[in-house]
């Protein structure tokens, strides 16, 4: 039988991912003329990804007049806030491209102003130097900025998951996708692809043990990341792990909106115990916040809760209004629970882990990126919590538009015909896939048991407490999974989606092992503690530890963090200096 | 007995008198979890893949009649899960 004809698209630009960063990257690009196309997992852009029900927080600087509000001032705190692992050219354009980008998310409809005050409510939290979170009611945020996209007619592949990129000599020229509804094939060809898929999910144990109770979307599982990885991209900093704190048995968002409003954490003693981690008590760092917690337990402190009891009645009235925003099922948690968070306090529990930007602003973990947004392959683009630099919704918002206006740029002077696709090639990748549905196989893999696998794995022993011994393990176990992808099992092409994010969640697992095992000390507490390497060393590594498929696995190298990441890519510097040192 | 054959819990409750078979929630939902029949006003949708709720709302929430109930299961309510078992294993 003849193999299925393959649907074809030729466009100047393909989006993988169709949240804040991937629309916030399309606009610039379609407001230059190019011609757009976003491929999308969901079916409704306007409420797709991450903030797809909502968010009530946008960090930025809005130049309002004191110091701490401009761009140099959070700037020079970022080494601080990094732990000096950070690309501080990239964090550079971000920060100052926020009060621009800023104007233009509210050109589309967006109201940052709190109604209470018709202006803006800018709050402090997570060890930042000045109140930089606009706390506002989102709820239709990403709605404004879908509907910008279609506005400017950019074209939409709904329930559209990439599969594959297409890259020769180091130049991307398209990707293979497929539509989990109808099962149809795509072969895009693009001048530019931007990767804007997400941060790694599902890749660890959390407390309730629903696999898809999950801080934030499960179904952001470090796709990009892996096809990149695999398509040859330079990854960064993928061994530092995230977590964050959540009401015991469901892992939602909120702990911005609790800390910053004022919030208590205490262990079962009653003790307030944040300031014997940080002097900024529960306004430190969300990393520190986690170890914190952590460390309660380990020491038998345990239960820790979340405590609003001495917070004024307007200030709890305020919460409760808004909490469903970040999480529009969080009342009806409480509810169910018969839970009062205004009169009892909450038990709270460390969420899973993912891989993102362990609990810092600026430091992401993922495709290293130049201050174009552009990556280590040409013509491949990256934003959002998939890149190495991430901050929240609004890091995803900057990086995007900057990825957007840098993929112009890089257009602007090129034509010529792009390379044919070698529908060969296409063919094989596309049964390799397709046999994942075959029933009459001698041994399957359900790709929840591989899952299930992976996150064991990670809890155990690539979590928040590391050592060589556990790593190697790790590392043994998952290229045992590896080795038995091919007998994953989809029961239909919903189950053919899940098993491709199955197998991305366990590439990530393992750079993220690779990747630890090179970092010998412990940066960022528990966000990656060697319990052999207990101690920071500065400077020695003061370094990014990278990371890009070699002949026989994944090649670690490191970068002095005095350099941009970009000083490792071959396409800048023939030669590279990724391993140099 | 294999992790799948175990009983699932559905978190998206909806109900059949109430909902005017319109789509919105499969269109909406972000895991592709509702299948609805389009353009079949007879039809109701179904909940397919229960296990892979991320607990979102968004279904509840554009719900045009208020159809949709989500309800947590047992083991988020009543969580039991010692956190000390999250925090990893220390091989010697």
């Amino acid at each position: 039988m003849p193999p299925a004809p393959w649907k074809t698209i030729d466009t100047d630009v393909f989006v993988i991912g169709g949240g804040v960063a991937g629309c916030m990257a399309a606009i610039p690009a379609l407001e230059a003329g190019l011609d757009v196309v976003v491929a999308e997992k969901g079916k409704v852009l306007d409420h797709c990804g991450s903030v797809g029900c909502g968010v009530d927080h946008y960090l930025t600087i809005m130049e309002s007049g004191p110091e701490w509000d401009t761009p140099e001032f959070l700037l020079k705190h970022v080494p601080e806030l990094t732990d000096g692992i950070v690309d501080m050219a990239v964090t550079s354009r971000v920060i100052h491209e926020m009060p621009r980008v800023l104007r233009k998310i509210e050109s589309f409809g967006v109201n940052f102003k709190d109604p209470r005050y018709n202006d803006y409510y800018r709050l402090r939290s997570f060890g930042l130097p000045g109140t930089y979170h606009i706390n506002f009611d989102g709820t239709d945020f990403k709605k404004h900025i879908g509907q910008r996209v279609r506005k400017l007619k950019g074209t939409v592949l709904t329930r559209t998951m990439a599969v594959q990129l297409l890259v020769e000599d180091n130049r991307v020229y398209g990707a293979l996708a497929f539509n989990f509804r109808t099962g149809e094939w795509v072969v895009i060809r693009a001048r530019a692809i931007v990767m804007a898929a997400g941060e790694v999910n599902r890749l660890s144990l959390n407390a309730s043990g629903v696999a898809f109770d999950s801080w934030h979307t499960p179904y952001n599982t470090g796709d990009a990341q892996a096809m990149a990885y695999r398509a040859g991209a330079l990854l960064a900093n993928m061994e530092f792990v995230e977590t964050t704190l959540t009401p015991k048995g469901f892992s939602a968002q909120g702990l911005n909106a609790l800390v910053s409003e004022g919030a208590y954490f205490v262990n079962k003693s009653g003790e307030r115990f944040m300031f014997k981690y940080d002097e900024k008590g529960e306004n430190a760092r969300r990393a520190v916040i986690a170890d914190a917690v952590i460390n309660e337990y380990l020491l038998g402190n345990g239960p820790v809760y979340a405590d609003c009891r001495h917070l004024p009645p307007d200030v709890l009235d305020h919460m409760e209004a808004t909490l469903q925003v970040d999480r529009y099922t969080m009342p009806a948690f409480y509810e169910q629970k018969h839970l009062d968070f205004k009169t009892e306090p909450v038990e709270v529990s460390i969420s899973e882990l993912s891989i993102r930007r362990s609990g810092v602003y600026f430091r992401g973990s993922g495709l290293a990126v130049d201050t174009d947004g552009q990556t280590s392959i040409s013509g491949l683009f990256a934003a959002g919590d998939c890149a190495t630099v991430s901050g929240g919704i609004a890091g995803a918002s900057v990086l995007g538009h900057v990825a957007g206006e840098g993929v112009a740029a890089f257009l602007k002077d090129r034509s010529g015909a792009l390379p044919e696709v070698d529908m060969e090639d296409a063919n094989a990748i596309r049964e390799r896939a397709m046999a994942h549905l075959e029933t009459e196989r001698e041994q399957t893999l359900s790709w929840k048991a591989f899952e299930d696998q992976t996150r064991r794995t990670v809890s155990d022993y690539v979590g928040v407490r590391r050592n060589d011994k556990g790593l190697r393990l790790a590392l043994d176990t998952l290229r045992a999974l590896a080795a038995r992808e091919p007998e994953l099992r989809a029961d239909d092409l919903h189950g053919l989606m899940r098993v491709h994010e199955s197998k991305s969640i366990r590439m990530n697992a393992e750079l993220m092992a690779e990747c630890s095992l090179t970092r010998t000390e412990t940066r960022t507490r528990s966000s990656h503690r060697r319990l052999d390497y207990p101690d920071t060393k500065d400077p020695e590594w003061r370094r990014f530890v990278t990371v890009t498929r070699g002949d026989e696995g994944p090649r670690v190298g490191t970068v002095t963090c005095e350099n941009a990441l970009a000083a490792a890519f071959d396409r800048l510097n023939p030669g590279g200096v990724a391993n140099a040192g | 007995m294999p992790a799948e054959a175990k009983p699932v819990h559905n978190p998206i409750r909806i109900d059949p008198e109430v909902c005017v078979k319109c789509n919105l929630c499969d269109w909406i939902c972000p895991g592709d979890l509702i299948y609805k029949e389009e353009d079949n006003r007879e039809t109701l949708p179904v909940v397919e893949y229960p296990d892979e709720c991320w607990y979102c709302g968004l279904c509840q929430s554009i719900c045009p009649v208020d159809a949709i109930t989500i309800i947590f299961p047992k083991q988020m309510i009543q969580c039991k899960t010692d956190v000390t078992t999250l925090l990893g294993k220390v091989v010697e």
